[in-house]
């Protein structure tokens, strides 16, 4: 034990900012929110057991929580989709070797930055204002916007757009995926006469199927985890009528203006499982949709 | 040589930095006290300018300032509870004091007053505000009522005059109505803003219809009759074209940021706040602002209520009691003090600050007295403190009248729905 301990000290030193953090500020945290989670906790009082009580609450009368459910559902099964398509979109339109690609690659991905921020949520909110820059190009046009944000019916597309317009992390995996395909297949196709659409879909596709799943999987836990934006467009409440009530919104409505720290770390831990499940349906089918080409089959 | 002094000097100097930032007093002879409110920029103009002052003619006491606005306010404070790193001093409104008074984050006064605590010109009424069960906990830094404020430029071209065509401590909700239709005619700007989600004017309208917010068993006083009249009540005044249009009302529902009031963004012509409001809202905006109660029924019973404004209190984890009621102490009385900060968070609840502050009352405060005059007398009682969870119905209100606005579902629907989550809400508090 000495002997081992000599011997890796120097490693573990060299670890130890690292270790320190983990244990401190990840696992630590974690551990509290499992325990807070079945516990009733206003932060003046101290946490107080009350088993399940709080899951019990949640599924059986919390409509808001299965309505933060349905808004973060459907941000995630619209958003994610248009955002690898739109990605790969302009990945394939950068692959034809364009000059000064550096400059286009940069130029994609600064929304990329840009996008999780609070700056460019309000910057958001200013262009779907009533009186915003969208609607006065509208007006231009002749045609009256609608109120894009307090309407219900549209409030939850502007976020949608919001986050298919930082395609660019995406994008740049797409664009390095494309380059790893050989040319080859594609001169052989057009040999064959295959049409673009078809050498789309018989080489692209199953050949970037590995770089796709990546990015579903990533994409898909980062909509599940999308708060700022919606917190900032809905003033922090989701408004209106709970329509960008998404999961982590209401978690924070249900911390910090209601002090209920123990129902949101129930909350957090669901959305945990949640995105853990929805991340093992996608390794499940993987399977039949993604090969690589080490594999023998 | 002198990069190593520089280094040492770097290093010390980090240190104190170090120190200070966790609240620990620096130099021993200098205590640190940390002064946290909420506010609108003019009032942190004017804090600010208070703290300089005390600090100035106290050498031995280092006041801090720290501002945010209402609606972050107390997500910071829960934060700093659970941290155990409250600021010494904090600002508390009436209502959620008595949430921290039980929890004990706020601790009384008791032992300080006489000492470094000074409450000898303080209003009774005012102490009693600020005293739960026998022990005396907050000080109060203003008196406040709800307060319709108007912009007097576009009532005038509209041909609207106070006290002729309308009586601003006592007019109808018809009678609002026709004058706000009348301005959007005559000026383009819709009249009135447009109250259905606006839970102020929902409790003065609860107490003119004889109910009470909360019973005295705490459960939730409005019937299913009084919510749905209040609605189809602003719905009547929609209807008469005086409002900003639906959706715009329903976008403010439950923002409290003074800059997005339709009287400031040049919306309406009319907004419904809290009087004290009046000093931060004139600051913003170019037009002379009237001030009127907010409308009642023809029966006229009253439903605005006088109640402190706000609070300044002491918290647990102040280290240095003494200093910091010291503090607290000047900041109610010392004259000086008190007359930068005026009448920005209400009228004082001391006699001779009242009095100090009655020859250089600017326009607009002279405004807010006149308001407090003429409303002697229209007021109702002060109710019991509201019961934890009240936030919570405040809320639901807000986000569920929306429903109203945009015609997503009935009056009727709606306001069963409401009352049925505001009982659910109170019961699980």
């Amino acid at each position: 034990m000495q002997k081992f301990f000599r011997r890796n000290f120097a490693g573990y030193a060299f670890l130890s900012p690292w270790l320190i953090g983990f244990f401190l500020l990840a696992i630590g945290p974690i551990l509290a929110s499992l325990y807070l989670s079945f516990t009733k906790y206003n932060v003046v009082r101290p946490p107080q057991w009350i088993g399940i009580d709080n899951f019990v609450y949640m599924f059986q009368f919390d409509q808001r929580f299965y309505k933060a459910l349905q808004v973060t559902f459907q941000f995630v099964v619209i958003s994610v989709p248009l955002k690898l398509i739109f990605a790969l979109g302009v990945a394939m339109a950068l692959d034809k070797g364009i000059r000064a690609i550096g400059w286009y690659r940069a130029l994609f991905y600064l929304p990329s930055i840009l996008g999780g921020s609070i700056a460019v949520a309000i910057l958001w909110r200013q262009l779907f204002n009533y009186d915003g820059v969208i609607n006065s190009i509208l007006r231009l046009f002749g045609g009256d916007g609608p109120y894009w944000l307090a309407d219900p019916k549209f409030s939850l597309w502007t976020l949608i757009v919001l986050a298919v317009w930082q395609f660019g992390s995406p994008m740049l995996i797409f664009l390095a995926g494309l380059r790893a395909i050989p040319q080859e297949l594609y001169e052989a196709a057009e040999i064959d006469a295959a049409g673009p659409v078809k050498k789309f879909f018989a080489i692209t596709v199953p050949l970037l199927a590995p770089v796709i799943f990546f990015n579903l999987v990533l994409q898909m836990i980062e909509a599940f985890k999308s708060f700022s934006g919606a917190f900032i467009i809905s003033g922090g409440s989701g408004a209106p009528l709970d329509s960008l009530l998404f999961f982590t919104v209401y978690l924070y409505n249900e911390a910090f203006s209601f002090l209920r720290m123990g129902y949101a770390s129930a909350l957090a831990w669901v959305l945990l499982f949640i995105i853990a499940a929805f991340t093992a349906i996608a390794f499940w089918t993987s399977k039949y949709w993604v090969h690589y080409e080490n594999e023998r089959g | 040589m002198s990069k190593l002094t520089r280094r040492t000097f770097l290093g010390a100097s980090g240190s104190v930095l170090a120190l200070a930032a966790m609240g620990r007093p620096a130099f021993a002879q200098a205590a640190e006290i940390r002064h946290f409110w909420w506010g609108n920029p003019e009032r942190d103009k004017r804090t600010f300018a208070v703290i300089d002052i005390f600090n100035t003619k106290n050498p031995d006491i280092k006041v801090t300032g720290e501002t945010l606005g209402f609606g972050d306010y107390f997500t910071k404070l829960t934060t700093q509870i659970a941290g155990g790193n409250m600021p010494d001093v904090i600002q508390q409104g009436y209502g959620v004091l008595f949430e921290y008074i039980a929890n004990g984050a706020v601790v009384p006064l008791d032992d300080y007053v006489g000492k470094s605590l000074d409450i000898s010109k303080m209003d009774q009424s005012a102490i009693d505000a600020g005293t739960v069960d026998g022990k005396f906990y907050a000080l109060s830094i203003g008196a406040n009522s709800h307060m319709a404020m108007f912009n007097t430029r576009l009532f005038e071209e509209a041909g609207i005059v106070p006290g002729t065509d309308f009586d601003p401590y006592g007019y109808t909700y018809d009678e609002l109505a026709e004058f706000a239709a009348a301005i959007k005619e005559a000026t383009g700007v819709p009249g009135t803003d447009d109250n259905t989600a606006g839970y102020q004017n929902f409790s003065d309208f609860v107490v003119q219809k004889g109910a009470m917010l909360y019973n005295e068993d705490g459960s939730y006083g409005p019937t299913q009759e009084i919510v749905e009249e209040y609605w189809s009540t602003w719905e009547k005044i929609r209807n008469a074209g005086g409002t900003p249009p639906a959706p715009e009302s329903a976008g403010l529902a439950g923002v409290s940021d003074l800059a997005q009031m339709g009287v400031v963004t040049g919306k309406s012509a009319m907004s419904y706040l809290w009087s004290n409001q009046l000093v931060g809202l004139q600051g913003l905006t170019e037009d002379m602002l009237g001030a009127a109660m907010y409308p009642n029924t023809p029966d006229m019973v009253p439903g605005s209520i006088v109640q402190p404004s706000q609070f300044v209190c002491l918290t647990r984890d102040s280290a240095n009691p003494e200093a910091a009621t010291a503090y607290m102490s000047a900041f109610v009385n010392d004259l000086d003090m008190t007359a930068v900060l005026g009448l920005e968070r209400g009228i004082p609840s001391q006699s001779d600050v009242r009095a100090a502050l009655q020859p250089k009352l600017t326009d607009v405060e002279a405004r807010s007295v006149e308001f407090f005059d003429k409303i002697q007398g229209k007021t109702a009682v002060l109710p019991p403190p509201p019961p934890s969870g009240s936030n919570e119905v405040e809320q639901t209100f807000q986000r569920l009248a929306v429903n109203v606005l945009l015609g997503e579902r009935s009056i009727s629907d709606t306001a069963s729905d409401f009352l049925a989550q505001a009982k659910a809400i109170l019961a699980r508090a």
